[in-house]
């Protein structure tokens, strides 16, 4: 059909809507929304901080959003997804940093559920908060898939809990295991003492 | 170093922008702004205000160019809008329907 694939540089960002009925590789950024009939390939070192509709999505870089994949799914080692992720085959391979439910069964649901949220998020202007995981999520996850639990320096960082998502994927157990309550972190509170805290300490 | 390629069954609704060469084959709406090159491919249509350094039309065009450098229009092309830049270049066969600023 086409006879250049689409290409996102390196250099370059799209925010807002990207449609279309063939492959799309991205090798920048790109906000918003991802709908391809096709394959969706994200290299290393690019990020897509989009809702994602595609027919196969390969990942190598950063993906922060809903995805949907009508066929397959594969985070390869250097992956780093946040978002919930629906399709019936999904790979992940060792060294993947993923966090967000995995549903294998009904596509269809899914999808309404995107186009809803992305409706609603023209509607407002829902920004999500979310920034990309720590690096060290990456190897975290590494160590528990090679078997090798590391205790996590206190206080446990998100990454664990993502370890735990991704080796239970690893193990043929798609169900999303419920993440623990994040810790607190001690002296938080402490050390934002507000405003009339500090009048008193200076009036004595 | 690749540069950005926007494939022909491609639409992208929203802002474009970047450091290196853009070609577009598809669609395009909103905004384009990029350090380098743009090329307006024949078949494709962009709805776009462009900021390059050189714009090369060969399809349709409906936005206001600025151009560093040069703005060309190919013979086939089709552009409405204004176009600003240093240089212009209007081959025949080429529809345009704006205002020419050359900075004179």
């Amino acid at each position: 059909m086409a006879d250049k694939e689409t290409v996102i540089g390196l250099e370059t960002r799209i925010s807002g809507e990207v449609r279309g009925e063939e492959d799309l590789v991205v090798r920048g950024r790109i906000d918003g929304r991802v709908q391809i009939t096709q394959t969706l390939t994200v290299e290393k070192g690019a990020t897509v901080q989009a809702d994602v509709d595609v027919r196969h999505l390969v990942v190598s870089g950063t993906v922060v959003g809903a995805i949907v994949a009508s066929e397959s799914v594969k985070l390869t080692s250097t992956a780093r997804v946040v978002g919930d992720l629906a399709s019936p085959r999904v790979m992940m391979e060792a060294g993947a940093a993923y966090r967000g439910r995995v549903d294998m069964g009904d596509i269809a649901a899914a999808r309404a559920a995107v186009s809803s949220r992305a409706v609603q998020r023209s509607a407002g202007s829902e920004k999500p908060a979310i920034r990309p995981a720590p690096p060290r999520m990456a190897s975290a996850a590494k160590a528990v898939v090679a078997g090798k639990v590391a205790a996590p320096a206190a206080p446990a960082p998100p990454a664990a809990r993502s370890a735990t998502v991704a080796t239970a994927v690893a193990a043929g157990a798609p169900g999303p295991a419920s993440p623990p309550a994040f810790p607190r972190v001690a002296g938080a509170m402490g050390a934002m003492s507000p405003a009339w805290a500090k009048k008193k300490i200076r009036r004595r | 170093m690749g540069n950005t390629v926007i494939g022909s069954s491609i639409v992208i609704d929203g802002e474009i922008t970047g450091e290196e060469s853009l070609t577009i084959l598809g669609t395009v709406k909103g905004k384009i702004s990029v350090a380098q090159n743009v090329a307006v491919e024949a078949g494709s249509t962009v709805e776009a205000d462009i900021e390059a350094q050189t714009v090369t039309v060969s399809g349709r065009l409906t936005g206001n160019v600025v151009a560093r450098e040069r703005i060309e229009l190919k013979p086939e092309s089709k552009m409405v809008g204004d176009a600003k830049s240093p240089r212009i270049v209007i081959a025949d066969g080429a529809g345009f329907k704006g205002n020419v600023d050359m900075d004179v």
